[in-house]
């Protein structure tokens, strides 16, 4: 039993881990633009499809999550220029644009990769059995925890240290005055929406090695990424820590203990914070 | 208003009506079929888009409320044998109840964060529905569900039951007209456009939200109980995010800030899916495809599109006919 409790609050955290890098990259996105991105679960589910066929063909996982995170990241470079500027502004179009690329993406995925689910295989170097308080667990879930912990680091510092961060944090805040201190705000635009479909793209290799990337996987992804960014507060890095970390655990014990309703409870946490926040846990009244 | 455009505008509508009462004495069964999944669809797309178009909101739990209603009819209706106008007015009594719930929650927000707050709350209906395999049957959903007979009319023949679907259309389109020009619709207007000077001037901005959120209610689920009578069936698949994208689409397509916007729209998608099917299999693609190409090129949507040739004086008896814009933007 205690057994019990020790794996599933570990594979909570590799829930978390998961849903962190998801939910980071739209988080980001939201903060300075002002765009939620419903293709971001689209982009997770290419970003492991590819992760899965450079795994096939090579058998290298670290360069799968590189090609995966970079081809998304290009993806979202050629959508954020050519169609996603040209509507700037209006919230609206802005995101059914991101409604019809999603779209596109999972019916497109049908046609070049298997219909029934596919997981990446993980080589065995990168998952030596690890034994802990008594008790075995694959060691890639830490490789996972790692690399998204690696990742919160490198965002903090980026966002907090850099002067590139200042005038993103700045664009949140202000973009008229920002704009008019001479940043040049397309390009931090245009940065932001890369790197967020960049996070997009590494959650789908890092999700679909730990879990599976199914055709229709995509809503269900988007909505846990909706989920943590809703409940830790649009625009908040730190808050999608805490979230993230509040649904892998929610997730990882529904599973076991109501898996009737281990999509519906993720839910749960969420209408809480909604009925007394409506801004979310660390989110600013917009 | 000249004497000959008017005389067209009436021409042209009776010609319409005319052709859509009389429809199933001339076309093949499959037309009507097809006429009457435009009905029920038309239902929760003039739903979506009422919010959309008359309170700027973008509410992506509609096809949850169609959902919810089609399973009120299975529970009640098919597996417990209520009769048939309380099973529908019962249906649409736990539509409320639910809207009132997410309605009050998720209009403390606006825009944006009410579009994700609205998708969430269309997901945990779906999430529920399909894991619930005690009370809603998970993925299998209720089958078998049949329309009713009333006083001889047997509403399962298709001519029917679109007749009824029609008037029912009709009256509900009769009844959103009248909302939409009464003081309660100028003031959801006047939310839309500036939601803090509705607020300065007095206007409970957050309850007219509310009232306009449970009115685009009742519409979806009217829109769901004729959906599960005609197709037999209610499964979480009707509420899965694909369709509340493709009713969004429908709206855009049609024209969100027009009244009759939603309706052409679904008229389009419903034929483009039915033509689409036939050609390829990547209808999806097809359909995002449009989609974008909308959002660019003609946001305003096809009757958009139309009113910018009106105005262009090329269409004259068009013109006549599309004069009916209720929500200039």
């Amino acid at each position: 039993m205690d057994f019990k409790f020790v794996i599933l609050v570990l594979n909570g955290l590799t829930q978390a881990a998961i849903l962190f890098v998801l939910g980071s990259g739209l988080t980001l996105a939201f903060g300075l633009m002002r765009v939620v991105n419903l293709s971001h679960g689209a982009f997770y589910m290419l970003g492991g499809y590819i992760g899965y066929s450079v795994v096939k063909a090579t058998g290298n996982w670290p360069l799968a999550l590189v090609t995966g995170g970079l081809s998304i990241a290009l993806l979202g470079f050629v959508f954020e220029r050519t169609m996603l500027s040209r509507v700037r502004g209006g919230d609206l179009p802005e995101t059914l644009l991101t409604v019809a690329l999603s779209m596109i993406i999972a019916d497109q995925a049908l046609v070049y990769w298997a219909r029934n689910p596919v997981t990446l295989n993980v080589p065995s170097y990168l998952s030596p059995p690890i034994k802990l308080l008594g008790l075995t667990y694959p060691g890639f879930r830490f490789v996972m925890m790692g690399v998204s912990i690696v990742i919160a680091l490198s965002l903090w510092l980026l966002l907090y240290k850099t002067k590139l961060g200042a005038a993103v944090r700045a664009g949140v805040d202000d973009r008229e005055t920002v704009s008019a201190l001479g940043v040049n705000i397309p390009v931090i635009y245009t940065a932001v929406f890369v790197l967020s479909a960049f996070l997009g793209g590494i959650a789908g290799v890092l999700g679909g090695s730990y879990l599976q990337l199914s055709p229709g996987g995509d809503a269900i992804i988007l909505i846990y990424s909706l989920v943590v960014i809703i409940l830790g507060g649009m625009g908040s890095l730190g808050g999608a820590v805490i979230s993230s970390l509040i649904l892998g655990q929610v997730i990882s014990f529904g599973l076991a203990y109501a898996p009737q309703y281990s999509y519906f409870l993720i839910f749960i946490p969420m209408a809480i914070v909604l009925s007394i926040r409506p801004q979310g846990l660390f989110g600013r009244k917009l | 208003m000249t004497a000959r455009g008017k005389f067209w505008k009436y021409f042209l509508s009776v010609a319409i009506l005319m052709a859509l009462i009389l429809l199933p004495l001339y076309a093949s069964q499959y037309t009507i079929t097809t006429f009457i999944r435009i009905i029920y669809f038309g239902f929760l797309a003039v739903s979506t888009g009422f919010l959309i178009g008359q309170g700027g909101m973008v509410s992506l739990t509609q096809a949850a409320f169609f959902g919810i209603a089609g399973y009120g009819i299975g529970l009640l209706g098919y597996e417990r044998g209520v009769p048939f106008p309380l099973a529908d007015v019962l249906s649409i009594g736990i539509v409320l109840v639910f809207a009132s719930i997410f309605g009050l929650i998720a209009n403390r927000t606006q825009k944006i964060v009410f579009l994700m707050i609205t998708l969430a709350f269309g997901q945990v209906v779906f999430a529920f529905a399909l894991q619930n395999t005690t009370l809603l049957h998970g993925w299998a959903g209720i089958r078998g569900i049949r329309p009713f007979v009333i006083m001889g009319i047997d509403f399962n023949k298709t001519g029917n039951f679109y007749w009824a679907a029609l008037t029912l259309f009709g009256l509900g389109q009769y009844f959103l007209w009248r909302i939409v020009n009464s003081p309660f619709g100028l003031a959801l207007n006047g939310t839309r456009e500036n939601s803090q000077r509705m607020a300065a001037l007095g206007y409970p901005v957050y309850w007219i939200r509310v009232v306009a959120f449970l009115i685009s209610a009742v519409y979806a689920g009217l829109g769901g109980i004729l959906a599960t009578y005609n197709t037999g069936v209610i499964t979480p698949t009707t509420m899965q995010l694909s369709r509340t994208i493709w009713v969004l689409l429908m709206v855009i397509l049609g024209g969100a800030s027009y009244f009759w916007g939603p309706i052409v729209g679904t008229v389009v998608a419903v034929w483009l899916d039915v033509l689409v099917s036939q050609v390829t299999e990547r209808y999806n693609t097809v359909i995002g495809i449009i989609f974008v190409l909308t959002v660019l090129f003609s946001p305003t949507g096809i009757l958009g599109i139309l009113d910018t040739l009106r105005k262009g004086d090329r269409l004259p008896f068009l013109r006549k006919i599309l004069n009916r814009k209720t929500a200039p933007r």
